[in-house]
């Protein structure tokens, strides 16, 4: 009798120690959590990992993913989803390199081009999604497959690269090159995680955002314009996708129509580990950052430790599940 | 006179705190019965007529809503309690009639106009809140302080949270996560939101349905308070004995027709029972109360 008097206490108790260790459901502490795990771990498993060099690597070979789950956690913070981030980014990538190699724009100007195309698409998915009321998944399921094909529209179903002859760089304003020694890329991720973390935290639109994600007829009673931000998490979510392909196309000095392939669910992966869960409302830029720096660090060290490649599907799975499960719709404790 | 003023009536109360109700044909215009007040209505709802396809929601409704009084809004369902509130708080619009505000004509065309210009604010049955943003986020969510127009006035608007909690004599922080708050915590918040914002009229639709019974009488207090602060609240509420807690009026809604207004003096929940079941003829003290249990037993809450 004493201990069924007792145990709900104790489970309490356990709940708030683990709370006061992993913060509540959307705390950045989580996903801290698991980076500290993942660095450990990857440290043990390679003792390359905790080197300069391969740090630097780390973060600029993750800086794609990380701008795509900054865009995706948008989206996903108002309990939608963006499946098309990784086509958009080989599309966007594709029509930068076509603009500058084909077409002879300045490398400034291919930027801003597939930048905007990015953010044309998401605005369209966004209404398709609130005028349309047709659900996030099935639109940009349809993005998915149409901006790939798009992409092989391109080149014929070809990369594209500078050709020797023509002295066309991939520089798009020098963003591949380097600044303190560390890639200029690495520098481009971190300051859209500040920007996308400030507007998040620090301004109407991202108190909003959140709002909506965390109940929409909260929002609607307030006059909250609750389709047009939903139209702009697509719109943010867009050009980030096609920031991230013009960075891809610059680091490899070469685009593929297939560059982003798989990035779309890993994106989402680190944005679950970052602790926004799917039904939205709760979380942050930063802790999607982190989510995608882990996915990135899983990446790694399966290279260091010379595992096949073909092990990261199966490690990404068991992070992700592990993720959900911290990410569900766990109660709020005082 | 309209066709709703033939067919509304007066309750008078009796000495022995059994009620009367008489007819008012001779009063102008309808919805004033039950209030002697020659004040300047607030709010002066005037034929107001909402349809849904061949439905007729709220049918010719004459109601009179004056400062600092909490009038009872009763009636069985579907009697178009909610759907009246809904054309205050702007998110249906009136298919006719006009709204007097301070004795002007006004449009409510949408809850931001209700908001803003009528100074209505809307507390709902299921509460309108975000349980993922803490309590300061809650209370100035769409109308936030901002600095340089752009940036959220955090500071500002958790100091601004904190003094109106302190008014309403919470313990409740600014910074507290509104999903670890208890359903009569988020209550107070909701009502925080009128009190930051200076409402002069609260709808408040089924405040106790959400919240523990025991937490019930720390809420009607939060209405008197309310009142106390200058407020006006219309309170719509199945629990009758809520209604008589609280109002100083109580208008009887049947079939979306204003059926009467009554003064709440020696009015039992016999007599309200009696009367939302177009009742019209003398009630004497006992005599509806098998209906009156048998309604209330209908909709009793349940526990939390």
């Amino acid at each position: 009798m004493a201990t069924a008097v007792l145990a709900p206490r104790q489970s309490l108790q356990w709940r708030r120690l683990g709370r006061l260790l992993a913060g509540n459901p959307g705390s950045v502490r989580r996903p801290v959590a698991f980076l500290v795990v993942a660095v450990i771990a990857s440290t043990i498993a390679s003792s390359s990992f905790l080197t300069l060099g391969n740090l630097k690597s780390l973060l600029t070979s993750s800086s794609f993913l990380i701008v795509l789950a900054c865009g995706e956690a948008f989206v996903i913070l108002m309990g939608m989803i963006d499946l098309g981030v990784e086509s958009m980014l080989s599309c966007a990538g594709m029509f930068a390199a076509w603009l500058l190699v084909f077409e002879g724009f300045p490398g400034w100007l291919s930027f801003l081009c597939a930048t905007v195309f990015g953010a044309l698409v998401g605005s369209l998915v966004g209404l398709f999604v609130t005028r349309a009321r047709v659900p996030s998944f099935v639109v940009t399921l349809g993005t998915y497959w149409g901006l790939l094909g798009i992409a092989l529209l391109f080149n014929g179903g070809n990369y594209i690269a500078p050709s020797e002859g023509t002295h066309v760089i991939f520089t798009f304003g020098g963003i591949a090159g380097n600044s303190f020694g560390v890639s200029n890329l690495v520098f481009m991720m971190l300051g859209v995680v500040v920007a996308a973390q400030l507007v998040l935290s620090y301004s109407p639109v991202g108190l909003w955002v959140r709002a909506v994600g965390s109940n929409e007829q909260a929002g609607k009673a307030v006059g909250l314009p609750t389709r047009n931000l939903k139209v702009t998490a697509f719109v943010i979510s867009g050009s980030l996708a096609a920031l991230a392909g013009v960075m891809i196309a610059a680091w490899q000095a070469s685009i593929y129509p297939t560059s982003g392939s798989g990035m779309s669910l890993q994106a989402i992966a680190g944005v679950i580990l970052g602790g926004i869960p799917f039904t939205g409302g709760r979380g942050s830029v930063v802790g999607a950052a982190i989510g995608a720096l882990v996915i990135g660090i899983i990446n790694d060290v399966i290279v260091l430790v010379g595992l096949s490649s073909n092990y990261e599907y199966i490690f990404v799975a068991a992070v992700l599940i592990l993720a959900g499960l911290q990410a569900r719709g766990g109660e709020f404790v005082k | 006179m309209s066709d709703n003023a033939r067919t509304t009536k007066t309750v008078v109360p009796s000495s022995g705190g059994a009620a009367h109700v008489g007819m008012a044909e001779d009063r102008a215009p309808v919805g004033n019965e039950g209030g002697d007040d020659h004040r300047l209505p607030l709010l002066s709802v005037q034929g107001v007529s909402k349809h849904f396809g061949p439905v007729t929601a709220v049918d010719k409704v004459h109601l009179d809503i004056y400062p600092q009084e909490v009038v009872g809004l009763i009636g069985d369902n579907g009697a178009g309690k909610s759907t009246f509130l809904s054309l205050l708080t702007g998110y249906n619009r009136a298919d006719e009639g006009t709204f007097l505000y301070k004795g002007s004509p006004v449009s409510i065309t949408s809850p931001r106009e209700s908001r803003n210009k009528l100074r209505i604010e809307m507390i709902y049955q299921q509460l309108q809140l975000a349980r993922d943003l803490t309590v300061w986020e809650n209370l100035f969510l769409g109308e936030e302080l901002r600095l340089w127009g752009v940036a959220l006035d955090r500071r500002a608007m958790r100091k601004r949270a904190g003094e109106v909690l302190e008014r309403l004599h919470s313990k409740v922080r600014p910074n507290d996560l509104l999903g670890t708050l208890s359903g009569g915590e988020q209550q107070v918040v909701a009502i925080g939101r009128a009190i930051l914002f200076e409402r002069d009229i609260i709808l408040m639709d089924e405040p106790t349905a959400a919240i523990s019974a025991a937490k019930v009488e720390d809420l009607l207090q939060l209405v008197r308070d309310l009142k106390a602060l200058g407020k006006t609240v219309i309170l719509v509420s199945h629990r009758l004995e809520d209604i008589l807690a609280v109002a100083d009026r109580v208008a009887v809604l049947v079939l979306g027709r204003l059926h009467c207004v009554v003064p709440n003096k020696g009015l039992s929940v016999a007599s309200l029972v009696h009367l939302m079941f177009g009742g019209g003829a003398e009630v004497a003290g006992g005599m509806d109360l098998l209906a009156a249990a048998s309604w209330q037993a209908r909709h009793a809450e349940k526990p939390q």
